[in-house]
């Protein structure tokens, strides 16, 4: 059935998928693929049974349950570890995919568009177009020169890129005299006095007080925020992990301060601004566990399309149509209802099967079993 | 990434639509991408074989890090499904993962037509039924395949 005619999934831009006469690159395709989103893995971190998933992915599924997605197994945040390799590999398969889907695609079989570069213009793009400049269908969030399409040019011009932004990553580590919030009174301390500080059950700190420290903090951000000093790249090193709050603790003076820091909305009630603070760390934290970053305006810009969404939703009153769903008489007219699409559904059903059934027959193998669980 | 963009749900709707899954159909309403019409034929050699069930699955907010709400729309005498339609599936509840999908939890919806577990009932009445009468509840359950899901 053609689903490019759905009004919402017409602005699905996948690009098209080897032919099944390529098993391996089929399964390359789906090997750099996050469990979580289906998508090519963004800041790609693994956890302690070795699954890795999109850092943003599984920030928010062990906000939901203590546990891997793929194996079931126990997990928390604090086995989080960057899979530096893992980006590697995704970046340099997604950006060489095009040339690959190029040579291994006859080119008139498919028609489906492919995704283009924000910087082109949407014009129709087939599989022929890019087949004739490869580079144009690079991945999404690199500077790219989109001319160059021999791959002695793609390898010169892409090395320096990538360490420029290995440079600049190095210096996202913490070393030990680095200072880091106390994970349980929040004071901030060099990394290395921190256990000895737990263990003496959390002292306030010696000469800098927590209050001056954060008052600093403030400050910086503050400078970070007007545009002043250097490049925005080289603020954006100065960037450090936010830690959880205690949400059942946190006041909303807390959570709306911690939100002011960076800039973002602080209305609504408590649950709205707890929402917006865990949301607000998932794109923080993990915008740290990758090699080329997004800009803190840009995660700004990504927040409020979220709650924007999420509004959308809420206006839509869906929430109520599942209540409505919950007492029989809701069901009842919700069936009779939908009846006509139930029909088509069901007769595409019965078409489908009798298709198989004859398809079975001309291939003279036995049944299929209906069932296929993983 | 993360929260409410539904690209996930876009691509899970296209691979559905495409390429379902046999006797699953599935489709999303006009309006809404996170409400779907859904039908799914009994599994042969079952005591639903022949029917073709309604159902309704709606995407919460948080999908997909919280499992997606399915019901029967169609009357079904099953011990693991109530009169409301409800279905009691482990992985609807606490064995939910982000990386199940629609298209996995309606394949475990229809195993589980081909497989009742009386000893986890959410219908009472019905696994009561089962358990001391497997063959009169069978017969019962052909009964309301004809009488309901034709």
């Amino acid at each position: 059935m053609d689903m490019s005619s759905h009004p919402l999934l017409a602005s699905l831009d996948e690009p098209p998928p080897f032919p099944p006469s390529y098993p391996q690159l089929r399964r390359l395709d789906r090997s750099v693929v996050c469990q979580i989103c289906k998508e090519p893995f963004q800041a790609p971190v693994s956890i302690q049974c070795g699954h890795s998933f999109c850092s943003a992915c599984i920030r928010s599924s062990l906000d939901a349950m203590k546990k891997c997605p793929s194996c079931n197994e126990p997990a928390s945040e604090g086995h989080i570890r960057r899979n530096r390799a893992l980006e590697e590999i995704t970046d340099s398969w997604e950006e060489s995919r095009p040339v690959i889907h190029g040579l291994a695609h006859p080119p008139t079989s498919k028609k489906r568009p492919a995704p283009e570069p924000s910087s082109k213009p949407a014009s129709s793009t087939g599989v022929k177009r890019m087949k004739q400049s490869p580079r144009a269908e690079g991945s999404s969030s690199r500077s790219q020169s989109p001319t160059k399409s021999r791959k002695s040019d793609i390898v010169e011009s892409d090395i320096p890129i990538d360490l420029d932004e290995d440079e600049n990553d190095e210096v996202l580590e913490l070393t030990e005299n680095d200072e880091a919030p106390c994970p349980l009174c929040q004071a901030s301390l060099p990394i290395s006095s921190i256990p000895m500080h737990i263990e003496k059950g959390c002292p306030p700190p010696k000469g800098k007080t927590n209050g001056m420290r954060k008052g600093n903090q403030k400050a910086d951000w503050k400078k970070v925020f007007s545009g002043q000093g250097t490049s925005s790249k080289a603020k954006e090193v100065e960037m450090k992990r936010i830690t959880k709050p205690n949400y059942s603790l946190a006041t909303p003076a807390d959570l709306r301060g911690l939100l002011s820091e960076y800039s973002l909305s602080t209305t609504g009630d408590k649950s709205a601004l707890v929402a917006r603070v865990q949301e607000w760390i998932i794109l923080f934290n993990s915008n740290l566990d990758t090699s080329h970053p997004s800009s803190l305006s840009a995660l700004r810009a990504k927040m409020s399309d979220v709650e924007a969404s999420k509004k959308r939703d809420k206006e839509k009153g869906k929430d109520e149509m599942i209540n409505q769903m919950a007492s029989t008489s809701g069901l009842r007219k919700y069936a009779k209802e939908s009846g006509g699409e139930f029909e088509r559904l069901k007769r595409e059903i019965i078409e489908r099967d009798k298709r198989r059934k004859e398809e079975e027959e001309g291939k003279g193998s036995g049944r299929d079993n209906a069932i296929e669980v993983e | 990434m993360s929260g409410g963009l539904p690209k996930r749900i876009l691509k899970e709707t296209e691979r559905l639509m495409a390429d379902s899954p046999p006797g699953i159909s599935a489709a999303p309403k006009d309006d809404n991408l996170r409400h779907f019409d859904v039908t799914v034929a009994g599994p042969e050699s079952s005591p639903y074989e022949g029917g073709v069930f309604k159902l309704e699955l709606f995407l919460p907010e948080e999908y997909p890090m919280n499992p997606p709400k399915v019901r029967f729309l169609t009357k079904i005498y099953h011990p693991n499904i109530d009169k409301l339609g409800r279905i009691c599936l482990d992985i609807l509840k606490d064995k939910w993962s982000p990386a199940l999908q629609i298209r996995t939890v309606l394949l475990s919806i229809q195993a589980l037509l081909g497989a009742p577990n009386p000893d986890d009932p959410l219908a009472n009445d019905v696994a009561q039924h089962w358990k001391e009468d497997q063959n009169g509840a069978i017969e019962q359950a052909r009964e309301w395949t004809r009488q309901y899901a034709n």
